[in-house]
């Protein structure tokens, strides 16, 4: 379970390998809470690499993506795998986040 | 020395000469004691003593002429032989034959006489061991028995001042749990990066020093340490990978003898500081149990607290039948469901999954569940109802970070409609033999996660044919040992096949399948079902 935090042009890129959970999601948010106090604006979370999120990695992803939205920046996810797409159209979260398939659309729809 | 004695006299018959041996004894002069009495009364006195490395001295004597030669080795002793009643005797050759013979005696003596002793200072180190696993078996204060051992053992080296420091981590200090010849309660702690004190630079470096005089110039350590010191680190060799730690520090000064402490005092103090180690991790670990068992008491109490906030299922009869229950992954848990009257034959039936698991989540839920039961009759419309529910809870939601998924249902069996809101929940069915499972969709995000009112929507309903099908993602995540999930398909499929069954019993084969997968392996989430017939 870890995070990388790359930027790719103006987006910083966090990738998540593994679980996104309650023992590492302040992990998670401190990263890109850094990377936003640094001024970047831009994010981008790809799931390629996660099998599971929790509930309170879903409230992290929400909370970020609130803090990155008042700093006036944009948060998109990318990759989220068949489970997560389920869990995230069942509890009507897709309509909180911008979702793109693959991290080339994601990255070409800032 | 009666052997010696029986040389001498071997001697004296054969040469028909004197022979004595002078030994240097307590430290003063030669004196005139000889060990081996001269056979006949008024031995010659010596006033001669040659140094080891000169050869043999002639001496007069009130007896007449005698050879004193000092014999080699440790001893400070002499043999002098004569006088002879015999003219011109070659004491000399004499000397040369018995000398030898009386060092190599002399020389096993003193190895005997060091062995003994040895012999007895080990088997009072073993002795002292011996008590000290004793005062260990018997107690579980750490204060009485350091406040024993070292007793035992400033008695065992000759030390009149001693204490044993033990580390406080709260307070990074050392702080004397016995002493021995100062009061204890006048020691002050001492800080472990204090530069001056021994026993802070003992502990920090987890290595013995032997201090030979001197006071101490830390007024801390002054009320303790006199002359020669011995501190000793106390450790703990825990299992890898942590390895060994300093817990403290036994310290011993003020020697009876005057002499300063040897390096086997220090062995002996390094083996008593691992057995004042081992009692004070046992002391910590009956402390740490104790305090295990009144936390899991404590939430063996909020479990059952937790569980007596859900109402229970039978308060909707004869309105509905309701069969509903909550299993915590942990003691308490954010899971809950609630059910109302609503007036007439009209019910509300809640389902709901506070994110995370655990204190908070469970307080939360207590909240929600309070709240709940209060805007559930200002109004019967769902989506009013849980906004008004997320009105008051937001603040705390805000804070904690927490959301709650949420499905509030309100059945009118006589109007034939179920209300409902669907906020974030995935797991809500209606269900009847004609239509099947359909699914009722979230159609909000989670209360908590956005600002908008939920939506309510609403669905035909009918007495005794329909079924309201609400569970969390406890249930279709629970996971066997192997990792694999239950599935939302295996939990409609049980249903489906029990269909005609009353929803208790619905429930207890869904209880039967979901424990028949997991096979005891430990929940990773709470889990809820709630099933209504009206």
């Amino acid at each position: 379970m870890s995070f990388s935090v790359k930027k790719e042009g103006e987006v910083v890129v966090v990738d998540v390998e593994g679980q996104l959970i309650v023992g590492n999601r302040q992990e998670l948010k401190q990263k890109v809470l850094d990377e936003l106090e640094r001024g970047e604006k831009k994010f981008l979370i790809d799931f390629s690499q996660t099998g599971y999120i929790d509930s309170s990695g879903l409230g992290v992803l929400v909370s970020l993506s609130k803090k990155i939205r008042e700093q006036g920046g944009e948060l998109r996810l990318a990759n989220l795998n068949d489970d997560l797409k389920t869990l995230f159209e069942l509890t009507k979260l897709d309509t909180l986040f911008q979702i793109a398939d693959t991290r080339e659309r994601a990255l070409q729809s800032f | 020395m009666s052997d010696l004695a029986e040389v001498l006299d071997a001697f004296r018959k054969a040469t028909a000469c004197e022979a004595a041996l002078w030994v240097q004894g307590g430290g003063a002069s030669p004196t005139d004691a000889p060990i081996a009495e001269p056979r006949t009364p008024g031995a010659p006195k010596l006033t001669v003593f040659p140094s080891g490395t000169d050869s043999p001295v002639d001496a007069r004597t009130d007896a007449g002429s005698v050879l004193v030669a000092a014999v080699p080795g440790p001893h400070r002793a002499w043999l002098a032989l004569g006088p002879c009643p015999a003219p011109g005797v070659d004491l000399r050759t004499y000397m040369s034959f018995l000398l030898p013979v009386i060092t190599q005696y002399l020389q096993s003596a003193l190895e005997v006489e060091h062995a003994a002793n040895e012999l007895a200072e080990r088997y009072e180190e073993i002795n002292l061991l011996y008590t000290i696993s004793e005062i260990l078996g018997r107690t579980v204060s750490l204060d009485e028995a350091a406040k024993t051992i070292l007793t035992e053992v400033s008695e065992t080296v000759g030390a009149r001042k001693a204490t044993v420091l033990v580390h406080e981590r709260a307070t990074d200090t050392l702080r004397a749990v016995a002493a021995l010849g100062v009061d204890l309660t006048t020691v002050p702690p001492i800080r472990v990066d204090d530069p001056c004190s021994v026993s802070a630079r003992v502990f920090r470096s987890q290595h013995p020093a032997l201090l030979e005089t001197g006071e101490s110039p830390c007024p801390e350590e002054a009320g303790y340490r006199r002359g020669a010191m011995l501190s000793v680190p106390i450790m703990w060799t825990a299992p890898a990978p942590r390895g060994a730690e300093p817990l403290g520090v036994v310290n011993l000064s003020d020697r009876r003898s005057g002499q300063p402490f040897t390096a086997g005092d220090q062995k002996l103090i390094a083996a008593i500081a691992t057995q004042i180690g081992t009692a004070i991790q046992n002391t910590r670990l009956v402390r740490a149990s104790v305090e295990q068992q009144r936390l899991s008491h404590e939430m063996q109490l909020a479990h059952e607290l937790q569980m007596k906030l859900l109402p229970s299922d039978s308060i909707l009869a004869p309105d509905a039948m309701v069969a509903a229950r909550v299993v915590p992954a942990e003691s308490v848990g954010g899971d809950f469901y609630h059910l109302f009257h609503l007036g007439g034959s009209r019910t509300g039936i809640m389902i709901g999954d506070v994110s995370g698991h655990g204190y908070q989540a469970a307080l939360i839920m207590a909240l929600t569940m309070s709240a709940a039961a209060i805007h559930s009759q200002t109004t019967t419309d769902p989506g009013e109802m849980l906004n008004a529910l997320v009105s008051t809870l937001r603040d705390e939601l805000t804070m904690t970070e927490m959301f709650i998924s949420a499905f509030y249902g309100v059945i009118d069996p006589e109007e034939g409609e179920l209300h409902y809101a669907n906020t974030g929940h995935p797991h809500a069915f209606l269900v009847n033999r004609e239509h099947g499972f359909e699914r009722l969709p979230a159609i909000d995000p989670p209360l908590g996660m956005n600002e908008k009112p939920p939506v309510t929507a609403r669905r035909s309903w009918r007495r005794k044919k329909d079924l309201l099908v609400l569970f969390t993602d406890g249930v279709s995540d629970a996971r066997n040992r192997a990792g694999e999930r239950l599935g939302e398909e295996r939990v409609i499929e049980t249903i489906r096949d029990n269909l005609d069954a009353e929803p208790r019993v619905i429930l207890e084969r869904i209880v039967e399948e979901l424990n028949a997968h997991t096979q005891g392996a430990p929940l990773r989430d709470d889990l809820t079902v709630v099933l209504v017939r009206t």
